[in-house]
């Protein structure tokens, strides 16, 4: 059988997705399950050019954007469920759209670095000012 | 406030994830629809396949129980999926108006771009250029292969068993360019509609005839007029299109004249005849090339060079035999190939094995390199001839 890998756009206009690319695993309270539902995953944040942090709860991570090696097509499944809108050589009853195009990503690959709040400890001296 | 959504749209707004300038930030949330959307699939494509897919000359083959391929209109690609152990959060592009979007992370209200992952994909399909599996090719046109009796008794050929183009392609892992390649190798002629091969019987009288016929009416075979023997071979009672297939199959055309003029090919020709002289089974050398030389066209002249990847040699005693065993009976697919030529031969000399693995083309892969794979290469001595065994015994 055959599927047909379909494409409405053209190169130029095929529509770029990214990438933010973590090593691990990003974890959310237990208490939310499954609703992540519009929920913020953290914040990425241009450092300089090229580079980027991204803070997630009270960790930070560095990372850079680098074009791929190879792009990435996304393609969606879909079921031709019409006899009149398939092909006649979609035998298979489905069929991959091209939706979309990877040429980026912003990978993220340091250790995460724990932001701590503010020291509570005053520096000497003040502290001594204070005394006195 | 909210933008109209478009038909596919999820406005993720990636764009604005890839064009921060320095000092700036977004927020990168869960989608509102964020969740395992299976139906979607990354396909790592190299620059140079990337006009394909785009132009819908791509399309992927195979049968519920095979790996995958995907094929453009000349290669053919074995499909991977590749697992990554990363959190790859995709991110769709927005839609043409920049949308508000309000975040309530913290509690706060507050209208800013906001860039949203619909998905975390678990890896990527990546690509590799493959072989085409064209065994298959071999299996199906062997079910039915057309023969003289066919036409004879009438058209009642039950159509089960034979196949269409249009069967063939969803039928075999390879490319529409590969497929008809390799129906050219196997001599194979679309009749009706359906592709098929020819029995060698079927082939060896018609050429036959055509010879007979050319000494009869006094043809030049190097200059025969496609006309005469059409007709002539027709009130013999051979279908025009068989005997248009032999002349193809047997010669070639010339080209600078008003009529169309066929030479026949004296290798191929010479082929055919040493052929039917083994259809019997083994003979000795001796009298094989006796009777070879007395069955072929006079001015043809008979070489055991023709013959190469067709026959096999062996020695009895002081005595040389000569068999058939054809490399186009032989498996395509490398591995199978070469279990099939140690199975016929523990040991071969390389003048004895080239033949037999000379249309073998792997990517990547060069003869050499094939040799590797599948052989052990042992040589008594700095004269001796290497000899090749199987890698795996």
């Amino acid at each position: 059988m055959q599927i047909r890998l379909k494409c409405t756009c053209r190169e130029e206009e095929c529509r770029e997705w990214s990438i933010i690319e973590l090593q691990g695993v990003v974890e959310s309270h237990p208490s939310l399950g499954e609703h992540l539902q519009n929920l913020e995953i953290g914040r990425l944040c241009c450092v300089s050019e090229g580079n980027y942090t991204f803070t997630v709860g009270y960790h930070e991570l560095s990372g850079t954007k680098m074009a791929l090696k190879k792009p990435l097509v996304v393609l969606k499944k879909k079921k031709v469920g019409d006899a009149c809108e398939s092909d006649s050589s979609d035998s298979s009853g489905v069929e991959l759209e091209v939706i979309g195009i990877i040429r980026h990503r912003i990978l993220f690959k340091t250790r995460p670095k724990a932001l701590i709040s503010k020291p509570l400890v005053k520096d000497k001296k003040n502290l001594n000012d204070l005394k006195s | 406030m909210e933008v109209q959504q478009k038909r596919e749209g999820w406005d993720g707004q990636a764009e604005a994830s890839l064009s921060l300038t320095p000092g700036s930030s977004i927020p990168i949330c869960y989608h509102s629809q964020f969740g395992s959307h299976d139906d979607l699939l990354l396909l790592e494509v190299d620059d140079k396949l990337l006009p394909d897919v785009l132009g819908n000359r791509v399309s992927i083959r195979g049968q519920p129980d095979e790996d995958a391929v995907l094929c453009t209109l000349s290669s053919t690609y074995v499909m991977k999926f590749v697992r990554t152990s990363n959190s790859v959060f995709l991110i769709p592009p927005g839609d043409s108006i920049p949308t508000m979007k309000t975040t309530s992370a913290n509690g706060e209200m507050s209208t800013s771009v906001v860039a949203s992952a619909i998905t975390v994909a678990p890896g990527n399909i990546e690509l590799i250029q493959a072989a085409p599996k064209l065994d298959k090719l071999k299996e199906l046109l062997s079910q039915k292969p057309y023969n003289l009796e066919e036409d004879l008794h009438g058209s009642s050929v039950h159509k089960a068993g034979l196949h269409r183009w249009q069967d063939l392609v969803e039928m075999i892992q390879a490319s529409e360019e590969e497929i008809r390649a390799a129906l050219m190798s196997l001599s194979a002629v679309e009749v009706d509609g359906y592709w098929r091969i020819v029995d060698d019987k079927t082939m060896y009288e018609t050429l036959d005839m055509i010879l007979r016929n050319s000494v009869l009416h006094d043809w030049q075979i190097s200059a025969l007029s496609e006309d005469c023997v059409l007709s002539t071979m027709e009130a013999d009672g051979f279908p025009p299109w068989i005997v248009s297939h032999c002349l193809e199959t047997h010669g070639s055309k010339v080209y600078g004249s008003n009529d169309t003029l066929w030479r026949l090919d004296e290798k191929r020709v010479c082929l055919r005849f040493a052929l039917r002289v083994l259809s019997g089974g083994k003979m000795k050398l001796e009298s094989f090339m006796d009777k070879w030389e007395q069955s072929i066209p006079s001015g043809m002249k008979a070489d055991l060079k023709m013959l190469e990847g067709e026959v096999l040699y062996d020695k009895f005693g002081v005595e040389e035999w000569i068999r058939v065993f054809s490399v186009s009976t032989l498996p395509s697919n490398p591995a199978n190939r070469f279990a099939a030529l140690f199975r016929e031969r523990q040991k071969w000399e390389w003048k004895d094995l080239e033949p037999y693995i000379r249309d073998i083309h792997v990517p990547g892969l060069s003869s050499e390199g094939l040799l590797i794979k599948y052989t052990r290469r042992t040589q008594p001595n700095a004269e001796a001839e290497p000899i090749f065994s199987s890698r795996y015994t």
